[in-house]
């Protein structure tokens, strides 16, 4: 296999993750500033974020589920991004060992 | 100019500097990532050069852990494509809000701080302009230091003979969802957040169980999203 056809792959793949990042950035141009559009841009994240947890605690069962819990919780009272992700993986670790 | 309001300039050097230093743990957590995805790329026998590219181009921990499922040779470049793109769909919902968060942001100037876009330096980019600190010196500031995490992880853990194993690898392959659930609390709006994503999350676990992962993100946080609007929410 030549090397060109593995990097044209990954240049491909970056190709379609920079149109998502770019995406909406250029078409929102041709969408309404106001209504509909915007709110549900606005309402998205959080419901997003929350199926994408919820389908990856189903997946890496107890120890995701409470490194989960961990990193919210951690979040929640530090406000600190990186203490949230050492509870968690500290919390799924520990999980991982004893379950 | 240490700080930018609706109506000041869009980029300034202090919001990147400010930026820089709030994401500069990331430098260590994305890093720590980037080395597990560094040693499964060398696992799967990818050259380092590859591995590197990977990260650097496609720089995404879900769409790449994703991808390393589906890589075989020669690759199958339209499923990576098409599951890359499922899997950063919610990426065109980040960047649509950041067009209305910059409406006057040169298209040259915020173009080339997309290539670097992160969940995390998006949502630090909106809970400072709701603070009333709109600055894109902020997005590029802290996604800098969360790219170096990323990319010189996977170098480094490429070169480095690291083989997790145990409790420490699931550990570390649950990185990239504690990442997101890490999120979570900046996203909540009080008890009328918990309907949406009480449907978000059922319906998500219901997709994952068919569909798989990626459409359970979109399908389910989709549903989620309708539910809040027919709802009559605004935020």
């Amino acid at each position: 296999m030549p090397d060109w056809t593995i990097y044209a792959a990954i240049l491909g793949v970056g190709l379609a993750a920079y149109a998502m990042r770019a995406g909406g950035f250029l078409a929102v141009g041709a969408m309404p500033q106001t209504g509909l559009v915007p709110r549900l841009l606005r309402l998205a994240p959080g419901n997003l974020f929350v199926a994408f947890a919820a389908a990856g605690i189903l997946e890496g069962g107890w120890p995701s589920l409470i490194g989960c819990a961990a990193a919210v919780a951690a979040m929640a009272v530090t406000k600190k991004e990186w203490a949230a992700l050492a509870a968690g993986f500290a919390a799924a670790a520990i999980a991982a060992a004893l379950l | 100019m240490s700080s930018t309001t609706s109506l000041g300039r869009p980029f300034t050097a202090a919001g990147f500097r400010r930026g820089f230093i709030a994401a500069l743990p990331f430098i260590i957590s994305n890093g720590i990532a980037g080395a597990v995805m560094g040693v499964a790329y060398r696992g799967l026998g990818l050259g380092f050069g590859a591995s590197v590219l990977f990260s650097t181009v496609v720089y995404s921990a879900t769409a790449q852990a994703v991808t390393l499922g589906l890589w075989a040779l020669p690759p199958p470049v339209a499923a990576m494509m098409l599951a890359c793109a499922a899997t950063n769909a919610r990426y065109l919902v980040m960047s649509a809000h950041l067009r209305q968060l910059f409406p006057d942001m040169p298209r040259r100037l915020m173009l080339p701080i997309l290539l670097i876009l992160g969940d995390a330096s998006w949502l630090m980019t909106v809970a400072e302009a709701e603070k009333g600190r709109r600055d894109a010196g902020y997005l590029l500031g802290s996604s800098v230091p969360m790219a170096i995490g990323w990319i010189g992880g996977t170098a480094l853990g490429y070169a480095t003979p690291l083989t997790p194993h145990g409790p420490v690898a699931i550990a570390a392959a649950f990185l990239p969802l504690a990442f997101i659930a890490s999120l979570l609390p900046t996203q909540w709006r009080g008890t009328r957040s918990l309907l949406p994503w009480a449907v978000a999350a059922v319906v998500g676990v219901a997709v994952a169980g068919t569909l798989g992962q990626s459409w359970a993100m979109l399908i389910g946080g989709g549903v989620g999203t309708l539910v809040s609007a027919v709802r009559g929410d605004d935020a």
